[in-house]
């Protein structure tokens, strides 16, 4: 008995001992150099992302050699909560990809790293796009590196388009709402195909239409927030949505842009055309690639393009990350080059001085909204008010203003915790 | 134990070493029970401290870069006290918990008995089918409902046209916050089954043959023997499956969130274990979420004194 007692302490004792030494073994690893970049899988879903990336890990490897990188990929939804999780355990990544609705919350928390003195070092840094530019900075600090902006467009079969007589180039919502119509007339037999297929509570897209006839999610009254998503000009851009919403799509009206991906939908035939980020094409299929192309929503306002969300996302060097490292793995990423292949994949450079007014994204930019700029807007986000509120409205199980009032206090509550 | 003494036949020499034995003898339970006792506290009782510790402190994204919180005494628990929110999903996960486990319960009975009256064979797959769903993993479990249920090309309404119950082409099944958690009941309920039914089984078969036999001979119908005969025998069971049942369902989250989806679950479809989680860390107001923990931790335990004290008593009887 005495043995197996013995044994076991032995055992125990053991365990323990490979336990704490395979934790301090990674230690060790990281001490001989590596740096960890956490990026969202958006720059895992195209071929030619994911060589701008490596293209990236390669060059910097050349500048420091024997520094190997660890590039994380990391999905929207859940990538905050893990970033919380290293910051409390201490083992942050070197440099993390935030969204710029994103940004304010760890700023003011200190979450990241001054890059304000360094800031002249980075590439393009005094052209830097502006609006991206500002969602790294506060308090007048510089805590994001703007990495690209995403326009946001309708991407069609120029196929369906040709053969329906629709627009390729509609000048008015109406013009384009009688384009799918005609698409709808032609191709509308076939079960579950939209003309245009629109997620419904994709809030990024629906929030344009608000925008669009002059209204707003939320404004700051001496110091208060206050929801207006039911004042009479949102609640006009909501009805728009609904109406359009109704003309062109026949997904689910409660499902989000990710469920499925709508590029999958356009992949499989059932759509004549789908709106979101202009670097779906890279994912419509190789039977549908050439017959496929852009334009940019039109706004209500004959001659005008619809606002766009202007979605971005930064490039940060999280607290007790290796900053020069961390820096110059950043300055590589977001170098002249790498944003020419940015743009060449769809996506709006961080720097005006690549800007060419014919491109397609470009001009998508040129009218745009953003989100309350709240520490709080991000619990917003993360507590699904817009698409519950698009999803009440889309199913009639709330009217217009129902939906847009519940929605407005949710807003004024959180926005003024 | 008793090997201690009996290993010291004849006394000649050593007493020192023989009292010296006799104190290890008597303590080696303490040492055998010291790795779990040091495990518990380690995995429990020292989490436990913090969690309370973090409950009355406010600890947020600021606080825990600083690894350090602020004293903020009961100002948790009184805004979770006054929040609709908490009270709102509080009568939902209640209502939840009721239909969850009712159905479970019922399910898992019927199958178990229907287990005692087919054939070996039948039994044998049966059983089997019962423990694949118990061995499926929950995340997996979920990916698969999600599958079926799908929107755009989901097996359940493809089937369920073709049977031409109605035309579901595009039937969202996840329209009301009412829909998503009865998915995500059938879900749960799905998963429960197997553990009620080998349960409910083991203890069909304690059931005297003599007394269901008496019963009929009286002339009882099945209902009634099940009623006075079978229930009562299995009462002890039926009681300690019930309170694990309420205790797992009560605080489920990995069926909800994932089910319902992460960019869909809001204040009108919150059960317990995800308003935690929203409140707790998605809005990285840790301090919150360790009070609604600590809340949710007393009701369980309210709970699970049921079946801790049903189970001291079964041991005094045994």
């Amino acid at each position: 008995m005495k043995v197996r007692i013995i044994v076991a302490a032995a055992l125990a004792l053991g365990l323990a001992v490979a336990a704490s030494s395979a934790s301090g073994g990674t230690v060790g690893l990281k001490a001989s150099k590596s740096i960890t970049v956490w990026l969202q899988t958006d720059a895992s879903s195209s071929p030619d992302w994911l060589a701008l990336t490596a293209a990236t890990n390669a060059q910097f490897q050349k500048d420091h050699p024997g520094v190997s990188v660890n590039v994380q990929y990391q999905t929207w939804g859940s990538h905050l909560q893990k970033f919380d999780a290293t910051l409390a355990g201490g083992n942050t990544p070197d440099v993390i990809e935030m969204g710029n609705t994103e940004m304010t919350k760890y700023m003011a928390a200190g979450a990241f790293q001054d890059l304000t003195a360094d800031k002249a070092s980075f590439p393009n840094s005094s052209t830097w796009l502006k609006g991206l530019a500002a969602s790294g900075v506060y308090n007048g600090h510089t805590y994001g590196v703007p990495y690209y902006a995403g326009s946001r467009l309708i991407t069609y079969r120029t196929d369906q388009f040709k053969a329906a007589g629709a627009s390729t180039s509609p000048n008015s919502l109406t013009q384009f709402a009688a384009g799918l119509a005609k698409l709808n007339a032609k191709y509308g037999k076939t079960k579950g195909y939209s003309p245009l297929y629109i997620a419904g509570t994709d809030w990024y897209f629906a929030l344009g239409f608000v925008y669009d006839y002059g209204g707003s999610i939320a404004q700051q009254i001496s110091g208060k927030w206050k929801g207006t998503l039911e004042s009479p000009k949102s609640l006009a851009g909501l009805t728009a949505y609904k109406a359009f919403f109704n003309v062109a799509s026949r997904a689910s009206k409660t499902t989000d842009e990710a469920h499925p991906n709508p590029y999958d939908v356009y992949a499989q035939g059932l759509a004549g055309s789908i709106e979101g980020p202009g670097w779906y094409t890279c994912c419509v299929g190789k039977a549908y690639t050439p017959v496929t192309s852009q334009f940019v929503m039109p706004s209500h306002t004959a001659g005008l393009v619809m606002p766009g969300f202007l979605g971005g996302s930064d490039l940060a060097v999280p607290i007790g990350a290796d900053k020069s490292l961390g820096e110059d793995w950043i300055r590589d990423y977001t170098s002249t080059t790498a944003m020419k292949a940015q743009q060449a994949m769809g996506n709006i450079p961080n720097t005006t001085s690549l800007f060419n007014p014919s491109n397609v994204h470009e001009k998508a930019a040129s009218r745009s909204w953003f989100v309350p700029t709240s520490k709080n807007w991000v619990n917003v986000e993360n507590g699904n008010v817009l698409r519950t509120m698009l999803a009440q409205i889309l199913t009639g199980k709330l009217s217009v203003k129902q939906a847009a009032q519940t929605a407005d206090a949710n807003i004024t509550f959180t926005l003024n915790q | 134990m008793t090997g201690t003494t009996s290993e010291v036949p004849d006394a000649a020499g050593a007493l020192g070493s023989r009292r010296r034995r006799r104190t290890w003898g008597r303590t080696v339970p303490y040492w055998l029970i010291l790795p779990v006792g040091v495990a518990m506290v380690a995995i429990l009782a020292y989490p436990l401290y913090q969690l309370i510790v973090i409950s009355f402190q406010k600890y947020g994204l600021f606080e825990l870069i600083r690894h350090a919180g602020t004293w903020v005494g009961l100002d948790n628990y009184r805004s979770i006290l006054h929040d609709p929110v908490f009270w709102d999903t509080l009568w939902r996960t209640i209502v939840f918990t009721v239909v969850n486990v009712g159905l479970t319960m019922l399910f898992g009975t019927l199958i178990a008995l229907l287990l005692i009256r087919i054939s070996a064979f039948m039994r044998i797959l049966l059983t089997a089918g019962l423990m694949l769903v118990w061995a499926m993993p929950v995340v997996v479990a979920v990916q698969v409902w999600y599958w079926m249920t799908n929107f755009e090309n989901g097996v359940l309404n493809y089937a369920l046209t073709k049977l031409g119950v109605g035309d579901f082409f595009h039937h969202d099944w996840y329209i009301t916050p009412t829909s998503q958690l009865g998915m995500v009941t059938s879900l749960i309920v799905w998963g429960a089954i197997p553990f009620i039914v080998v349960a409910v089984y083991a203890g069909l078969a304690q059931v005297p043959d003599e007394l269901v036999e008496a019963a009929e001979i009286d002339g009882a119908r099945p209902w009634r023997i099940f009623l006075d005969v079978t229930f009562p025998i299995l009462k002890p069971i039926f009681l300690i499956l019930t309170s694990l049942s309420i205790i797992w369902d009560f605080g489920v989250f990995t069926q909800p969130f994932l089910l319902i989806g992460e960019s869909h679950v809001s204040t009108s479809n919150y059960l317990m274990g995800v308003y935690l989680y929203e409140e707790g860390y998605a809005k990285s107001d840790f301090g919150r979420g360790a009070a609604i923990s600590v809340l949710m931790l007393l009701m369980v335990a309210g709970l699970s004194f049921f079946y801790v004290r049903k189970m001291v008593r079964m041991e005094d009887v045994a």
